[in-house]
């Protein structure tokens, strides 16, 4: 082994760390100065201490959009359960079992505009297909405007969300339902299993770290929920900001009003939000392994 | 396993069992068609209103799904009053070049994080992976001032790449890839007297293909379907991408159900293509990403 201090790795680091230090490392810290000043872009920032957290603590919006992203992670525990589901029904050897498995895929890869711009029109009052077939099922009497009621505009777009996910995460699920070795479904078959009890003592054990692969992702994804609430809110944040969300605050603070400062503050909590929850998510997994 | 069951059920008759067998079948198909109902309904319909002419009800209860007119009108509008083209060679211009550069960076960067010994490498490795839980979006709020204010490329497809050239992600999996390469290659390599680069370039990186691959098609497809950044970057029409030029379609044709319905479709269809003609890649890439 060569002791002489080689200068080969960092030349090979050099070009990806730049590129990190410009667009990730510099903008935090950025973020965190910026957040003690007022900013409008245009002009250059003016130190205010703490008068943006000041501000933020007695903002009704900002208090709404810490509300509606919690309740965005609603869609996390649902998709874990339905994509699993999914898992399991396309894990079975049938002829053109891909050509099903491929079409569950199909809004994951559209893109979240033209998806959303979909369910935009789904949920449309005169023209929508959700009016079109529960009115005349009996379900409706008479149309209902799905995206101009505030109780409505968070659960459609959390559905949306879940709609779009489930085929995405049913291909990760059906990967590990396919790792699991067939000896241990013989052996619960042979204990007297019947076919819920054969998954829920082989399967769902089994699927662990995908599992755990879901939860952190998909609640981080629902944590900076932006492209869905925009499109079906048409930009707005929905009626009487129904829909706002915090990373749609933050853009709506920084990018139409152009208050930087504000907004940043406002990143500084989604940060110190998403790292507490990171730090509990990894918890209660190792807890959970524990009790295995 | 066949083997198994007939043991365990020696009591049912061959007939019988060929019986249930075609009722279970049938079971699973009708839940599986049912199922990829709620997937590519929405799709149907605004795929079929595209065709609609105007003659054809698009709001009726209940719904009317096929047209009686068909017609390519719809898309010629949009066409027209659209560069769709011009979004789509945008697209695939940012989503080539995002690419392409992203693996060769991001894999120059993790193989001597994988396989050198020097001063600092687990820091530089801690160091990237506690970016992994920024949210992207706060880095957009300073981003956007370097865009306008240092590199002065704010409304041109560079914006779009530049930022995206290297990832956290894809050097992590990419580490692991040429952590399972074997350290003989590498050594006999370096006893031949071959520069690291060549190292790189000629023994190990053709070793790791297919997790090139999979890093390539998660940086395609996550450049491809990005929304925000591109929206605050593009202002220019024709220089938008086709996220971009999908929410300014819909903001457009607000009252044009047809025009919209035919914009959706022009820019799905390319997609789905895509999609199945690289299915299998992208379900390894994505189950291969839960591995890493």
């Amino acid at each position: 082994m060569r002791k002489k201090l080689s200068l080969t790795p960092y030349l090979f680091l050099t070009p990806a760390l730049l590129v990190i230090a410009i667009f990730v490392l510099y903008p935090i810290v950025a973020v965190v100065y910026y957040s003690f000043t007022d900013y409008d872009i245009v002009t250059p920032p003016q130190w205010v201490g703490l008068k943006n957290y000041a501000q933020l603590a007695q903002d009704s919006t900002f208090w709404l959009a810490l509300k509606n992203s919690f309740i965005y992670l609603i869609a996390t525990p649902t998709l874990i359960v339905l994509s699993i589901l999914l898992a399991i029904v396309v894990n079975r050897n049938l002829p053109g079992i891909h050509l099903f498995r491929a079409l569950y895929y199909i809004p994951a890869v559209s893109g979240s505009i033209a998806i959303g711009i979909t369910w935009r029109w789904l949920f449309d009052v005169n023209g929508g297909l959700v009016n079109g077939f529960l009115i005349p099922l009996g379900i409706l009497k008479e149309p209902v405007q799905w995206l101009a009621e505030p109780a409505y505009t968070l659960t459609i777009a959390i559905l949306l969300t879940v709609w779009a996910g489930v085929g995405y995460y049913a291909v990760i699920f059906l990967a590990g339902l396919q790792n699991i070795p067939e000896e241990l479904y013989d052996a619960a078959l042979i204990d007297g299993c019947n076919n819920f009890q054969k998954h829920w003592y082989v399967s769902l054990p089994g699927l662990r770290p995908q599992i755990v692969f879901v939860a952190v992702i998909s609640s981080l994804a629902a944590l900076r929920v932006f492209d869905e609430i925009y499109i079906l809110t048409n930009r707005t944040g929905g009626i009487l900001d129904s829909g706002v969300t915090m990373v749609f605050y933050l853009w709506r603070q920084a990018f139409r009003l152009s208050h930087a400062g504000y907004a940043s503050a406002i990143a500084i909590v989604l940060l110190l939000i998403t790292l507490a929850f990171s730090i509990l998510n990894v918890r209660l997994l190792e807890r959970g392994a524990e009790a295995n | 396993m066949a083997q198994t069951q007939t043991i365990s059920i020696p009591a049912v008759t061959g007939r019988t069992r060929g019986r249930t067998q075609i009722l279970e079948k049938i079971f699973w198909y009708l839940l599986l068609c049912l199922l990829s109902m709620v997937t590519v309904l929405p799709f149907l319909w605004i795929f079929l209103t595209a065709f609609k002419g105007p003659n054809d009800a698009v709001y009726s209860t209940p719904p009317q799904l096929i047209p009686h007119d068909p017609t390519l009108d719809n898309f010629i509008r949009v066409w027209n009053q659209l560069p769709i083209g011009r979004f789509f060679l945008n697209s695939i211009l940012v989503a080539a070049s995002t690419t392409g550069l992203n693996v060769l960076i991001t894999s120059l960067a993790a193989y001597p994080l994988a396989k050198m010994n020097f001063p600092g490498r687990d820091a530089i490795f801690y160091l990237l992976l506690a970016t992994l839980i920024v949210p992207v979006q706060l880095t957009y709020i300073p981003s956007f001032i370097l865009a306008v204010k240092v590199f002065q490329y704010y409304d041109t497809l560079l914006a779009l790449i530049l930022p995206n050239i290297s990832s956290v992600f894809s050097i992590f999996l990419l580490r692991q890839a040429f952590k399972s390469v074997p350290n003989d290659l590498i050594d006999a390599g370096r006893i031949d007297g071959a520069s690291e680069l060549r190292i790189w370039w000629e023994i190990v990186m053709p070793v790791i293909r297919p997790s090139l691959a999979t890093v390539a098609i998660f940086t395609f497809v996550n450049s491809w379907n990005d929304f925000f950044w591109p929206s605050l970057m593009l202002h220019t029409r024709e220089r938008m991408t086709l996220s971009v030029g999908l929410a300014a379609l819909q903001g457009m044709f607000t009252s044009d159900f047809r025009g919209v319905a035919a914009g959706v479709t022009m820019t799905v269809i390319p997609i789905l293509i895509f999609f199945i003609a690289l299915q299998r890649q992208f379900i390894r890439g994505l189950t291969g990403a839960v591995k890493g």
